[in-house]
């Protein structure tokens, strides 16, 4: 069955760390899923093997991460890796917020960040239009089953 | 199904304080000892000596903590000094989540290096007989502000330093602040609390608690506060607590915040009275624009100066305030004394003689009103042996529901927004017991528009930052 590119595609998300800012998250879930996606918020307080363990589960076709309090740059190391060893090596990810501490250029963010093996880095970038339309367009060209 | 009963209280809980007060920190409480100290204590550090005398104004309360010992005596006399009616202690939140160790070390840096680690004061590592002298002539209440789940040990050292309002609950201090504490066991150790400050109330002199209302401060519908506030008021009822505060934070919408305090003061008061708790004492505090504060600090002011009207036209009892600098962090002590007594200024320039009515008012008043009455009667229906087992329950399956708590416990369903006039409306209830008739009535008064645009998260967004520059 042929289904529109953005509906019913799964989406886990969540915040990396111990960062408990939750708006951000809600927001989140909220906006993808008035665009269609099917969401699995795994919210606040997430260690990379949570994300790892939830989009086996549900058969994932993209992960967000989101850090709000900086959390990131130390959580997302080595990120896709994880998802190697659990059989997901082209899992679409994803992250976003206010991923680093202190003011780096958004030059090095994204090559920290691709590093890790991220297909999308989104720092400091507050239209989630954006965010959303790159999913789509990523989602389309996706190998997810 | 378990409604509130004078039979659950704890009674006599020598054995369940035994092993909190034996912890090294607590310096070895001795129960008459301290029991004597706060007889001894001026008559006006009681919150109700000051409630009584407070006249039309409501008393003014601003926050404050730092970690080392000289800096939190600076600050209480500066806002002594500004006309502060209740003094603050706030807790770090190493403290506020029984890590002692981390507080002890942090506060050893901060001694050090004269510099502060830790965004409050440590007080089980300061100790009860050094925050006795913190207090040392003071004429007037100080309220421990925190956000402990389990503050057995914190409010033991808070009464014995002469410490007298204990701001809190099992609900209000677990379900916005953690995002994993079990929330059974909040409510079990707010019980225990309860019954420690029952313990050392007297007729003339009582402990007296707090319950604080803003929650996550982010599109709380009045109902679901106010069912709260309401459930920790029995709470604390059931354990001998016979002075007690219930809050809301500004909404964002001055007939929704008149409408608020009317139903919160005259349900409280009901409720209590229906379970046989005539004799527990109900005062309103009003906590000024709790959400995201604007940068800028005349327009700062402006939102400061707004919410003391507010406190004016609903009479109040207190009013907790904010500083221009609240969108940078902690603020500096002159910072808030300037608050405190600006906040005084505006009380008595713009006196009100009594709260405002309008048709507008009276039917906000009475659809919350009819919502908090039917969550209420959902929670007493749960299942349980006791009422606490009840609200534990409720929660569980959503009837209450806090917006954008991190709280697994927490069903997460409910979603409020904005209507044209910035009163918070249902959009969907979740779970949330109230009537068809009810919920009718909020989705009428929203526009819905960007909801069916597929937008509804940027309106959302926007009802959050309505105070932002």
């Amino acid at each position: 069955m042929i289904a529109r590119n953005d509906e019913g595609k799964r989406i886990v998300l969540g915040v990396i760390g111990d960062d408990i800012h939750v708006v951000g998250n809600r927001i989140i879930e909220l906006a993808l899923t008035e665009s269609g996606f099917v969401v699995y918020n795994l919210r606040t307080r997430n260690r990379p093997e949570h994300f790892c363990h939830a989009a086996l589960e549900v058969n994932a076709h993209a992960v967000f991460v989101s850090s709000l309090n900086g959390e990131g740059e130390y959580w997302c190391a080595d990120f896709r890796r994880q998802f190697h060893a659990v059989g997901l090596a082209n899992i679409l990810l994803y992250v976003g917020g206010n991923i680093i501490v202190g003011h780096r250029s958004q030059e090095d963010i994204q090559r920290l960040f691709r590093g890790y093996g991220f297909d999308r880095v989104f720092h400091q970038k507050p239209d989630f239009a954006l965010v959303i339309a790159t999913l789509r367009e990523d989602l389309g060209l996706g190998n997810a089953q | 199904m378990a409604t509130p009963s004078k039979d659950a209280c704890l009674g006599n809980i020598a054995a369940d304080r035994a092993p909190i007060i034996s912890h090294s920190l607590a310096q070895g409480i001795d129960f008459e000892e301290v029991q004597s100290f706060l007889a001894a204590l001026p008559a006006n550090r009681y919150p109700a000596a000051a409630y009584t005398q407070r006249g039309r104004m409501p008393c003014v309360q601003p926050r404050g903590g730092y970690p080392r010992f000289e800096s939190q005596l600076a600050l209480t006399h500066e806002l002594d000094r500004a006309g502060a009616d209740f003094i603050p202690l706030t807790i770090d939140s190493y403290t506020r989540h029984n890590q002692y160790d981390t507080a002890a070390r942090l506060l050893q840096r901060s001694e050090d290096e004269e510099k502060d680690y830790l965004n409050g004061y440590p007080l089980i590592n300061h100790g009860y007989e050094v925050t006795r002298e913190l207090y040392r002539g003071l004429d007037k209440p100080v309220s421990l502000r925190h956000g402990t789940p389990d503050a057995r040990l914190l409010v033991e050292v808070a009464i014995a330093s002469g410490i007298v309002e204990i701001e809190g609950g099992g609900i209000c201090y677990c379900i916005p602040y953690s995002e994993g504490f079990p929330l059974d066991r909040a409510l079990l150790y707010w019980q225990h609390v309860d019954r420690v400050c029952a313990l050392y109330s007297t007729a003339d002199r009582p402990i007296h608690r707090e319950s604080f209302g803003p929650l996550s401060a982010t599109l709380v519908p009045p109902a679901t506060a106010i069912a709260i506030q309401i459930i920790e008021a029995l709470l604390a009822a059931e354990q001998g607590v016979c002075s007690f505060t219930v809050s809301f934070g500004q909404t964002g919408s001055i007939s929704q915040d008149i409408a608020t305090a009317r139903v919160l003061r005259q349900l409280a008061r009901e409720f209590l009275d229906r379970f046989g708790f005539n004799a527990t004492a109900v005062y309103l505090a009003y906590h000024q624009w709790m959400g995201q504060f604007p940068h800028n600090r005349a327009k700062a002011a402006g939102l400061i100066a707004g919410g003391t009207l507010v406190s004016n036209l609903i009479n109040a009892d207190k009013i907790v305030v904010k500083t221009v600098d609240e969108a940078l962090g902690i603020p500096k002590a002159e910072v808030n004394s300037e608050a405190v007594d600006t906040v005084k200024y505006l009380l008595r320039t713009f006196s009100f003689a009594t709260p405002p009515n309008s048709p507008e008012i009276q039917a906000e008043a009475e659809l919350i009103e009819s919502e908090v009455r039917h969550i209420l009667e959902a929670v007493f229906a749960m299942p349980g042996r006791a009422f606490w087992e009840s609200v534990y329950q409720a929660f569980r399956i959503g009837y209450i529901d806090v917006p954008f708590s991190p709280h697994a416990d927490n069903a997460n369903r409910l979603l409020s927004m904005r209507d044209a006039r910035g009163s918070i409306r249902i959009i969907n209830p979740g779970a949330l017991p109230i009537s068809a008739e009810d919920l009718r009535r909020e989705q009428q008064m929203l526009s819905v528009d960007s909801v069916s645009r597929g937008e509804g998260y940027r309106q959302l967004l926007a009802d959050i930052n309505i105070m932002l520059d």
